[in-house]
């Protein structure tokens, strides 16, 4: 605990460490796990496809050495995927197994009144936590030490599962009806959430939360998270291919290269073993980048001005 | 310093950013955590906890930048004006003020100052004369203690302080409600006077008459500061003007545009209608989209609730209820474009894709004389460029209502169920051609609702050759229709129906 403190003590120190574990953030990111930190907000992570939004919260787990727990939301997931569901089936073995031992229980008694009047003394063994399995939500509560929560593309799930969220966002509890309401533990778990923006999240779960917006990241800061991820390519190669990605995402294209995208494509260009970007091999690797044929037939027509470009800068 | 933060917050929403009060609270613990020290920092952070989508955030840049910009122009001057005071050598910055006071409109107390520095620019040039009996006379030295409030406050240095006063003042003359620029100068007076300026002026003259040296160098310092913080004022009520007036300016356009007919707006309002019905569109969709699912619970489903329970053994565990769901309703939008009526299809093309997310299922017509369906347009390109290509494709050729609507039966008649809203926007002026009412008579049969709206005036209904009257009798809605008010009342009350 007291090394993670240490780590959020400050905004500087935060992208430092951040950048120990290969993760290169701007200065708006790593205040948002700074103020996530202190003022213990979930967040809510917004941007394109491929800039590093769920890899921020699983590097914030690895930095903070804490378990990541990780909801992936999809259409129809509902509390009993999220949060708890009985073991029915240990309960109806439990059942058959018990049925002599119930039999004693009950032996002697007359009526139905009565025998209703000896299993209630026995209280609600089935619904009780032996029988509970916690998904998710209600692991990450539990989790002694504190953890890193991740509900990816909560924009996949349907609007009344936000609703379900909004309890453990704002308090750190969850209430079952069987049990009662479960608080987090000592250590609330930092909440990462994660959208691509396919549909609005309601006010009620944005006003819950700090609203970190990731865009693409400029020249510079790509050529710095190239460097971390794959640091072989030569320092040349790097400033092409990364000035190559951003004249594509001035194109009007079906979907523009993300990070992840320039990031294959180096391992690619590393792997067969290049030195500066010709025409003819980045036609052949813009599969790497590009995942529409549309966009690769676009690209192909205006290759050579645009290698040309970047080979003069 | 909470007080800083709200009026930002304010100006924020002016700009139409939505924040509650949970984030207000929100943003002072942030400040708490943070401070005001690192502008920055500040700016990073309240971005996390205020905007919430990406335009707010945008927003939310320039408004910190006009916001916060003030804070250190005025602590520079503040700064400087202390050192002047503290040097005491020449009258220049003082003079400055005065000028600037003089062209900010306030007559009254500007003149004196601007005069007075005419005076002694003249008297500088022939050997520093008469100034120097004026000012290097008193030289450094004791001043005795002011008098009036505003004096008082000069004097004792504080920027905080006369910041405070001037936001206070500010507020007793509701700085707030400034509209337009031509107003600047009447808040920027109204603002002196209300932190005392009378007083001040008064007092520095008697001492200025007055006898004692310290006095009189009291009453020129006082001079000095009072130019210094009128310049002040006017900088304050320039960006109230600019938080306020110029958001609350493009307000009163987006008003105005809402009840405007849209075949008068001009080209240039293109975008601005088309960012209005944008926001109608997602108030409608935010009303409307958690109505989606209306679970009816209560009623057990004992078919669905055995079938599940069948590998407990027959035990029931697993409960499943009857639950209701009511369909999106399905549009079929059928729109005149031929010239005269060729703009009000576009905005309401504009509206019912823009409410795609509520309303999945919108089947849209084009007609001026035959009728083609232009759906795979809209789902093929963006909204703008869909409704630039139907108009450029289907506006040409006479109206013909009649020919249109039996192209509709032969297209999709089949399609058409109890379920189908059909809206059908035309001012039924049909040239005198056939009307052939029977087709919509079925229509009017076979759907749910018909709804006929008509830009035109309800008086010029039935005039000439239109067949309102015919139309009229077999449409269960019959709407003027020719502003986005009207438009988005329509569409509203079409959501309200199905949910």
């Amino acid at each position: 605990m007291a090394n993670i403190e240490r780590i959020a003590e400050s905004v500087d120190s935060l992208k430092q460490h951040f950048e120990e574990h290969r993760y290169i953030c701007s200065d708006q990111i790593a205040t948002a796990v700074y103020l996530a930190f202190h003022l213990r907000k979930p967040i809510l992570i917004e941007g394109p496809p491929g800039v590093g939004k769920t890899e921020l919260a699983k590097t914030t787990s690895e930095m903070f050495a804490l378990p990541l727990i990780r909801l992936q939301c999809y259409e129809g997931l509902d509390e009993a995927k999220a949060i708890y569901e009985w073991k029915y089936g240990k309960q109806l073995l439990y059942t058959q197994v018990l049925k002599e031992a119930l039999d004693e229980v009950l032996a002697g008694a007359k009526g139905f009144a009565q025998s209703v009047q000896r299993l209630h003394e026995f209280g609600d063994i089935f619904f009780s936590e032996e029988f509970l399995e916690p998904r998710p939500l209600l692991k990450a509560l539990r989790e002694d030490d504190g953890c890193v929560l991740l509900i990816d593309e909560i924009d996949k799930a349907d609007h009344e599962f936000e609703s379900l969220l909004l309890e453990i966002l704002s308090d750190f509890q969850i209430s079952i009806p069987e049990i009662g309401t479960v608080k987090a533990s000592k250590e609330p778990p930092m909440v990462f959430l994660t959208s691509n923006n396919t549909r609005e999240i309601s006010d009620a779960l944005k006003r819950r939360c700090l609203h970190l917006y990731i865009p693409f990241p400029d020249v510079d800061l790509e050529q710095r998270i190239i460097h971390a991820r794959v640091p072989e390519v030569s320092e040349e190669l790097r400033r092409q291919l990364v000035q190559f990605i951003h004249e594509l995402r001035d194109l009007d294209l079906k979907k523009v290269p993300a990070i992840s995208e320039t990031i294959d494509w180096a391992r690619t260009l590393l792997l067969l073993h290049t030195e500066t970007l010709e025409p003819q091999l980045v036609k052949d690797t813009l599969n790497v980048i590009l995942k529409f044929q549309e966009d690769i037939e676009n690209v192909e027509s205006e290759l050579n001005s645009i290698t040309a470009k970047i080979r003069k800068a | 310093m909470d007080r800083t933060l709200t009026n930002f917050i304010r100006s924020l929403r002016m700009a139409e950013v939505r924040i509650s009060p949970a984030e207000t609270l929100d943003a002072m613990h942030t400040v708490e955590l943070v401070g005001y020290k690192d502008r920055t920092m500040l700016k990073d952070s309240l971005a996390l906890v205020l905007p919430k989508t990406a335009d707010e955030k945008e927003t939310f840049n320039t408004c910190f930048d006009e916001f916060f910009s003030f804070e250190d122009v005025s602590g520079e001057r503040a700064e400087n004006a202390a050192q002047d005071g503290e040097a005491s050598e020449d009258g220049d910055p003082a003079g400055d003020g005065g000028e600037g006071g003089g062209s900010g409109g306030e007559r009254q107390p500007g003149q004196p100052a601007a005069g007075n520095r005419k005076k002694k620019s003249k008297r500088k040039k022939p050997n520093n004369n008469l100034l120097e009996e004026e000012e290097e006379d008193l030289g450094p030295g004791e001043m005795t203690q002011p008098s009036s409030e505003l004096a008082k406050l000069l004097m004792t240095n504080s920027k905080v302080e006369l910041t405070m006063a001037m936001a206070n003042a500010g507020e007793a003359v509701n700085v707030r409600d400034i509209q337009i620029f031509t107003q600047k100068g009447l808040y920027a007076r109204r603002i002196m006077d209300e932190m005392g300026l009378a007083d001040l002026n008064q007092e520095i003259s008697n001492l200025r008459e007055s006898g004692p040296v310290p006095a009189r160098r009291l009453g020129q310092e006082l001079k000095r500061r009072r130019d210094w913080l009128r310049e002040q004022v006017r900088d304050y009520v320039e960006r109230q003007f600019l938080l306020n007036a110029d958001v609350s300016g493009k307000k009163l356009r987006e008003e105005l545009l809402r009840t405007v007919k849209l075949s008068n707006v001009e080209h240039r309002n293109f975008r601005l209608i088309q960012e209005i019905v944008f926001k109608m569109a997602k108030k409608l969709i935010t009303m409307h989209s958690r109505r989606k699912k209306v679970f009816k619970r209560g009623m057990l489903n004992v078919p669905r609730t055995l079938r599940h329970n069948m590998s407990y053994d027959g035990n029931i565990f697993d409960l499943h209820w009857k639950s209701v769901k009511i369909d999106r309703p399905k549009v079929f939008a059928i729109c005149d474009v031929s010239g005269s009526v060729a703009n009000y299809a576009r905005f309401m093309l504009m509206f019912l894709y823009s409410l795609d997310e509520v309303m999945p299922k919108v089947r849209s017509f084009a007609f001026s004389s035959d009728l083609a369906e232009v759906t795979e347009l809209f789902n093929r390109n963006k909204i703008e460029d869909a409704i630039a290509k139907v108009l450029r494709d289907y506006s040409g050729g006479s109206t013909d209502y009649g020919q249109a609507l039996l192209d509709f039966k032969k297209q999709c008649m089949d399609d058409v169920d109890n379920r189908t809203t059909i809206i059908i926007l035309g001012d039924a002026r049909n040239n005198y051609g056939e009307t052939h009412a029977e087709v919509l008579k079925e229509m009017y049969d076979k759907s749910k609702r018909v709804i006929w709206l008509n830009p035109e005036s309800r008086n010029s209904w039935n005039t000439g050759d239109s067949e309102m009257r015919k139309y009229g009798a077999y449409s269960h809605q019959v709407d003027e229709c020719n502003s986005l008010m009207h438009l988005e009342r329509v569409v509203g009350n079409l959501l309200r129906q199905v949910s």
